[in-house]
């Protein structure tokens, strides 16, 4: 039991380090091509072509240069991330009601104070709402890490496979549905945190 | 306060404003008008540079606006649009001092300044200032717009069709509230509308733009007087129908009074009158320019001596006359004040085009408030 709240915890780091390289990666990236729209389409059509490789290929063929172990299993994490935080960032920014970067730039902020002060908190629940979509695929891909020599709670349930043994199968495939439920719940309230009051649906008086 | 000298702005394929040339004083509110696409916009967003202008310069109290960093000379002007845009993501109060905290205004001064400004146009700071735009009307919004543009006490405002997407009542009042608020203030304001009676309010002066060339600068008054040309007149006039009823000298007046030539005898004349049952008639040439006139009497008292029209023509102090680009308002407020019993109608080339008489003028106020009521 120990070991499987161990392995929980491992899977669930593992899951948040790939979803959170991908943060680091791919919101500065979005920002980036919502300022060089020219780029956004490229960019766009190969984090989709990276989407559609399947997972155990993109395991293997990563494993191929980056070894056995964790590091290979957060990097594809990492890149299945990618295709929902940039596009949600990307729709997200670029969505905006183009009278509030207007009045903004109108009344003298630079390009970092709009997207400080006005992008990125209206955008925030849709880029809130990619995160979520990404931390709930990664804990479901992470469970293949095992084949490549990571950790997390692929383990029991491949180890379970091959000997045929269904309790240790559960054992591996319950946590691992739980925290997924959990982060979705977790995260869908932070999403609901993060947002604005004033854009909330509810509006008592609007003409 | 603002100058524009010889600013021009090309596309790759048309030209938005051609050799602007403009000076507006301090204090004033300038009303820049024109049909879409005629370079009122582009004119005020070169104000703040939102658009930079192909050749020419602009000058801020002869500052050249080229030489400035567009983002602390943007600081510096109030600028309202017709999205409103404010942040649904602030509140009222955050909305409010933007600016001021962008310069870096301490905290406490902001929030005096955000208190004084809602009190200012009658909202209470502690019902408003922590509430969210999503909250307020359109016009509410709007009206945080504006202070918004005040916050940081700027010397110059510059608004973009700020009224036109409100409803006509919030847009009244709001076009009354900024008329106090410029008249109390004295910012120097550059206004673009497309709604003329709009500009004739809010007006110091009107501009007129049309295919991005300045057409008229003018009061309301001159403009309304005066119009410098057939586009303008028409522009006037246009929207001026639009509105309420009675808008146009042209809706009150008789199309087709009586007239006579100066060639024609005097009992033809008389004989006319009485057929017309008319105490007067109006003299005109071959082209219908109005000559003058001649009242039964002074036909009566010359019948002896004269033989023509023409001969006893004018003999009654000069006529008043009015242009048919005048509104139904200037008609009314002659004949009343100067106690006249007619006002001819003349177009730019001095062509009778009809007459307005008292009996003219009651039955379109009569028709104007019960309908039409027949002739």
């Amino acid at each position: 039991m120990g070991d499987i709240l161990a392995l929980t915890v491992e899977h669930l780091m593992l899951s948040a380090a790939g979803v959170g390289l991908a943060l680091v990666v791919g919101i500065p990236l979005a920002i980036l091509i919502t300022r060089y729209r020219t780029l956004a389409g490229f960019t766009m059509a190969v984090t989709d072509v990276l989407q559609t490789i399947p997972s155990m290929a993109l395991l293997a063929a990563l494993m191929i240069y980056l070894g056995l172990g964790n590091q290979t299993l957060v990097v594809t994490l990492m890149i299945y991330s990618l295709l929902p935080i940039v596009r949600n960032t990307y729709t997200g920014i670029t969505g905006i009601d183009k009278g509030l970067i207007e009045a903004g730039k109108g009344m003298g902020m630079t390009r970092w104070q709009l997207l400080r002060m006005v992008q990125i908190p209206v955008a925030l629940p849709v880029i809130m709402a990619g995160i979520r979509v990404a931390m709930v695929t990664a804990i479901g891909i992470a469970t293949l890490g095992v084949l490549i020599g990571g950790g997390g709670l692929g383990a029991p349930i491949w180890r379970g496979m091959q000997i045929v043994d269904s309790s240790m199968i559960l054992s591996g495939a319950i946590p691992a549905a739980l925290i997924a439920i959990l982060c979705e719940f977790g995260l869908a309230k932070l999403e609901k945190a993060v947002t604005p009051r004033g854009m909330k649906a509810s509006s008592p008086a609007k003409s | 306060m603002v100058k524009f000298k010889n600013v021009v702005k090309a596309y790759e394929n048309h030209v938005a404003v051609k050799n602007l040339n403009l000076e507006i004083p301090e204090g004033e509110l300038v009303v820049l008008i024109g049909p879409s696409g005629c370079g009122k916009t582009t004119t005020l967003k070169m104000v703040n540079r939102l658009i930079e202008p192909t050749s020419g310069s602009i000058f801020i109290r002869d500052r050249n606006v080229k030489d400035l960093n567009p983002v602390a000379l943007r600081r510096e002007i109030g600028y309202v649009i017709q999205q409103i845009g404010l942040f649904p993501n602030m509140t009222i109060e955050q909305n409010i001092d933007v600016v001021p905290r962008l310069l870096g205004w301490p905290a406490e001064k902001r929030k005096r300044r955000v208190y004084e400004l809602l009190e200012m146009v009658g909202m209470d700071p502690e019902i408003y200032a922590h509430r969210y735009p999503n909250e307020l009307s359109g016009g509410q919004q709007q009206r945080i717009g504006v202070l918004r543009a005040l916050a940081a006490e700027p010397p110059l405002i510059l608004m973009d069709e700020p009224f036109g997407a409100l409803d006509p009542i919030a847009r009244e009042s709001l076009q009354d509230e900024l008329k106090n608020l410029h008249s109390r203030l004295n910012i120097t304001t550059i206004f673009v509308t497309h709604d003329m009676d709009e500009a004739l309010k809010l007006a110091d002066r009107v501009v007129v733009m049309n295919q991005g060339e300045v057409v008229q600068v003018a009061t309301p008054e001159t403009l309304l007087r005066n119009p410098a040309n057939d586009f303008v007149a028409s522009f006037i006039g246009k929207n001026r129908l639009n509105g309420d009823s009675l808008q146009s000298v042209v809706e009150i007046m008789l199309p087709d009074p009586v007239t006579v030539h100066p060639q024609m005898g005097l009992a033809e004349g008389l004989a006319l009158m009485k057929r017309k049952k008319v105490d007067t008639v109006l003299v005109v040439d071959e082209q219908r320019r109005l000559l003058g006139s001649v009242a039964v009497e002074t036909l009566d008292r010359e019948h002896k001596r004269a033989r023509t029209i023409g001969e006893i023509m004018n003999q009654d102090p000069p006529l008043t006359t009015i242009r048919s680009q005048a509104s139904a308002k200037e008609a009314f407020d002659l004949i009343i004040g100067e106690k006249l019993k007619y006002l001819p109608v003349l177009d730019e080339n001095d062509v009778l085009v009809g007459l307005v008489t008292r009996n003219s003028m009651v039955s379109a106020l009569a028709s104007a408030v019960w309908g039409d009521v027949g002739e």
